[in-house]
């Protein structure tokens, strides 16, 4: 492979330096116990050693748990609206592992559909990701059977792998392409590292052990979609929280509230959840108040619904749905054992 | 007892009840899909009972399951969750009648983050856990490192003072006597209460900034059984569903005032906190001022009334002018 | 912080309609001095009060919420100032514990017959507010 490079993990700081002088950058961060992309202070660089994936997915960079929208007031002279501010920058997402890049292209179809979504697209134009392939994927992955793997690069501008002393970069963009030729300190890449390279890919692809098999799924959802049984069973130990929702990469169901305080007001927009009872309840009522329709829905949007109307399932395979869940409810499981098509 | 002679009564115990008819649903634990974790058993299958485990990871409080399912059901129940399905009971809730319970009694549960912690490593990177009475043997690629079992208990086993189920019906095993002399190391309590007013503030201040309200909290906790909690209220709109930091800290605050005397600290809060937001320092204090103030105890007594709904004609009241 | 000049606290009462608002209502009579720095919210028992309206009026921007009923044993309903006692006694305590002025809590017994004493408690419970920092408690926007 010609163009690829070469990077001493010594000198990530000094990369990064350079880039932030044209993007703010966002690396693995944590934040009080918990962990996701944020803004990079310069130094930092740490995260090479403790970063297998963070908890919120980069989802919380373009679509945050709640936002501003716009902001509203009355006078005398009538009503006026304010535009919540948006900072205009240049950004890049460093060690976006693949499952969260993905999930992004998936999300990009979502806020794109019917209507464009402002907030996230703008968020998003700006972005450049770069990639940081995994070599210790959790227990919880099953990435490689969702057609992508934990050195997937489809969906990042430049790709990093983890060589051991050094990192192994791969262009992929044109975008990516354009950074990667006005950056110094790279070397150009020998035969060895690509060997290198394709060993630590290959390793790490048969490092991912859970399996779900995704073949007719949509299919086999539909015809399994009245089997309330089935979804009872599946469903009863779910606690209708919103760990899963929430921090699934591609989950993107929002409410909308106005906060008001005398005759100033807010509107904000806040993650939702289709696991709670009283989801959508605001024209009418949720038309699913039985948990085993809330679960189904769940699994259904990604496996059924959306493949069914974007061609592609809503479904990474990052695993913190089982990761994280409170319950341990877990959704290969609950793939693996949709009745098969009589 | 050993834990599978404990685990193999349990399974009888629960087949005859089922086949007896006894009960209608059996919920327990069974092995999890991740390294180390179990996970809840909600059956009618008198075949599944042969999955039900009990070991050091038998964290969920299942009594959250019984003001959902209808029917008579047999439950595993630790000395905390024993507690919960009284306190349920005196809330009227569910009928004692309605309850099978199987306690265990129990010698405290071993806290993954804990062990994440004290090895730097995560739960899948690690060979096997083993607990021997007050010693446990964490081995990592082949190699085992002891450690004293206080070191990887949940702060709230260190400190729970009840570990036998009071109230049951079949006791799996020999009552256990509580852990001593053992100081929390993640609940700050104390160390919060040396710091001044404003520190303290800006402590919870700074927490709930990271809350994200997913409620897992709240749908965690037998305790918080409204049909509708008032955070969902829209009219009037107490608070926002908007994870602004203030109405966070609100709903937690109010989620812990409508939970005094209900709480039986069982931990089960701050372990499913997916931004790791240290509940029990809250949840751990009403549970001691409750217990100052009114010298009650969650879930000791069935025939007891709650205590919100209760009052003594002389009660202190020195904070009243 | 320093206070502004002229600063004035902003306290909200909440009076049972059977005591502590006949009260309140017999000190205008009487014409108790009192300073005019509380509202009130007339509710039926000082048991109505739920804790949520005490740190709703914080939130809000109050500087201090004062609950007000009859004495034990005259509650028109019988038990509700009982209740509302234990739920006070909690809600006070956690509410110190988080890190909220022990000062913006309080509580008083008033019955319908002593003005006088509405007016004494109105204007040490203004006073002691004076003594704390005007609420900036929920004001960081962060």
């Amino acid at each position: 492979m010609s163009g690829s490079k070469i990077i001493n993990k010594k000198d990530i700081g000094k990369l990064l330096s350079q880039w932030n002088e044209e993007f703010v950058i966002l690396v693995p961060s944590k934040e009080g116990d918990t962990t996701k992309m944020a803004k990079w202070d310069g130094k930092d660089t740490g995260f090479i050693d403790w970063y297998r994936n963070t908890v919120q997915a980069s989802k919380t960079n373009f679509f945050p748990p709640m936002e501003e929208m716009f902001s509203f007031q009355k006078d005398k002279e009538g009503y006026h609206i304010g535009l919540a501010s948006s900072d205009k920058h240049k950004q890049l997402i460093f060690a976006i592992r693949p499952c969260d890049a993905n999930a992004l292209a998936i999300l990009d179809v979502a806020f794109k559909d019917g209507y464009e979504d402002p907030y996230y697209l703008s968020r998003r134009k700006d972005t450049l990701l770069i990639g940081l392939g995994c070599i210790n994927p959790y227990d919880s992955c099953f990435c490689t059977s969702l057609g992508s793997s934990p050195f997937d690069s489809t969906n990042v501008d430049i790709m990093f792998t983890d060589i051991g002393e050094e990192f192994f970069i791969e262009e992929v963009t044109e975008a990516g392409k354009e950074l990667v030729a006005k950056t110094e300190g790279l070397r150009e890449a020998s035969k060895v590292d690509e060997a290198k390279a394709s060993k630590v890919k290959e390793a790490s692809y048969n490092k991912v052990t859970r399996k779900i098999d995704t073949r007719d799924i949509d299919k086999k959802l539909l015809a399994c979609f009245e089997n309330k049984d089935y979804w009872e069973k599946v469903s009863a130990k779910c606690i209708s929280c919103g760990i899963c929702t929430f921090l699934c990469p591609t989950c993107y169901c929002f409410d909308i509230n106005d906060e008001l305080v005398r005759k100033q007001g807010t509107r904000f927009r806040s993650w939702d959840s289709c696991a709670f009872p009283i989801y959508t309840e605001m024209p009418v009522e949720n038309p699913r108040l039985e948990k085993w329709r809330r679960v189904r829905q769940k699994v259904c949007h990604k496996f059924e619904f959306f493949p069914m109307n974007f061609g592609v399932v809503a479904c990474t395979g990052c695993g913190r749905c089982i990761r994280l869940c409170g319950v341990n409810w877990d959704i290969t499981q609950a793939i693996e054992s949709v009745p098969a098509i009589i | 007892m050993k834990n599978n002679e404990i685990q193999q009564r349990l399974r009888q115990e629960a087949k005859t009840l089922l086949e007896q008819g006894q009960v209608e649903y059996i919920v327990g634990y069974e092995t999890g899909s991740l390294k180390f974790t179990t996970t809840p058993l909600l059956t009618k299958n008198k075949d599944d009972t042969d999955r039900l485990i009990v070991n050091p990871f038998i964290v969920n409080n299942l009594s959250v399951y019984l003001t959902e399912i209808k029917g008579k059901v047999g439950i595993v129940a630790k000395g905390c969750d024993s507690r919960s399905v009284v306190s349920l009971i005196q809330d009227n809730k569910i009928a004692r009648e309605d309850i099978v319970i199987m306690g265990i009694p129990c010698p405290g549960l071993i806290d993954l983050k804990k062990v994440e912690l004290l090895l730097s490593k995560d739960r899948d990177e690690l060979g096997n856990i083993t607990r021997d009475e007050d010693r446990v043997v964490i081995t990592i690629d082949g190699k085992g490192r002891d450690f004293p079992i206080t070191e990887v208990l949940f702060d709230n086993c260190l400190e729970c003072q009840i570990p036998t189920p009071q109230e049951y019906d079949i006791l799996l095993g020999e009552p256990t006597t509580p852990i001593s002399g053992n100081v929390s190391k993640r609940t700050n309590i104390k160390e919060l209460e040396a710091t001044p007013r404003e520190e303290r503030w800006n402590f919870w201040k700074e927490e709930f900034s990271r809350c994200i309200r997913c409620y897992a909290c709240r749908n965690v906790c037998p305790a918080c059984f409204c049909q509708r909690c008032f955070v969902e209220e829209s009219e009037p709109q107490w608070i926002l569903p908007t994870p602004k930091w203030q109405d966070n800290l609100i709903f937690q605050v109010i989620r812990n005032i409508h939970v005094a005397g209900r709480c039986t600290d069982c931990g089960e809060c701050e372990r499913v906190c997916p931004m790791n937001i240290p509940l029990r320092s809250l949840t751990r204090k009403m549970y001691e001022i409750v217990d100052e103030l009114f010298q009650y105890k969650a879930g000791m007594d069935k025939n007891a009334l709650p205590l919100l709904t209760a009052y003594e004609p002389t009660e202190a009241e020195d904070f009243i002018r | 912080m320093k206070q502004e000049l002229g600063w004035e606290p902003k306290l909200l009462g909440f009076l049972c309609r059977w005591c502590s608002y006949a009260g309140a209502d017999l000190a205008g009579i009487s014409r108790k001095k009192y300073p005019a720095n509380i509202e009130v919210i007339r509710v039926p028992c000082s048991g109505r009060v739920d804790p949520l309206f005490i740190i709703k009026a914080l939130r809000l921007g109050f500087d201090g919420v004062l609950v007000s009923g009859c004495y034990p044993g005259d509650c028109h309903y019988q038990t509700g100032n009982y209740r509302a006692r234990r739920r006070m006694a909690i809600t006070k305590k956690f509410l110190e514990y988080i890190g909220i002025e022990p000062q913006r809590i309080q509580a008083s017994w008033v019955s319908a017959s002593e003005g006088g004493k509405f007016a004494e408690v109105v204007t040490a419970v203004t006073k002691e507010l004076k003594e704390i920092e005007h609420n900036q408690l929920f004001a960081d926007e962060k």
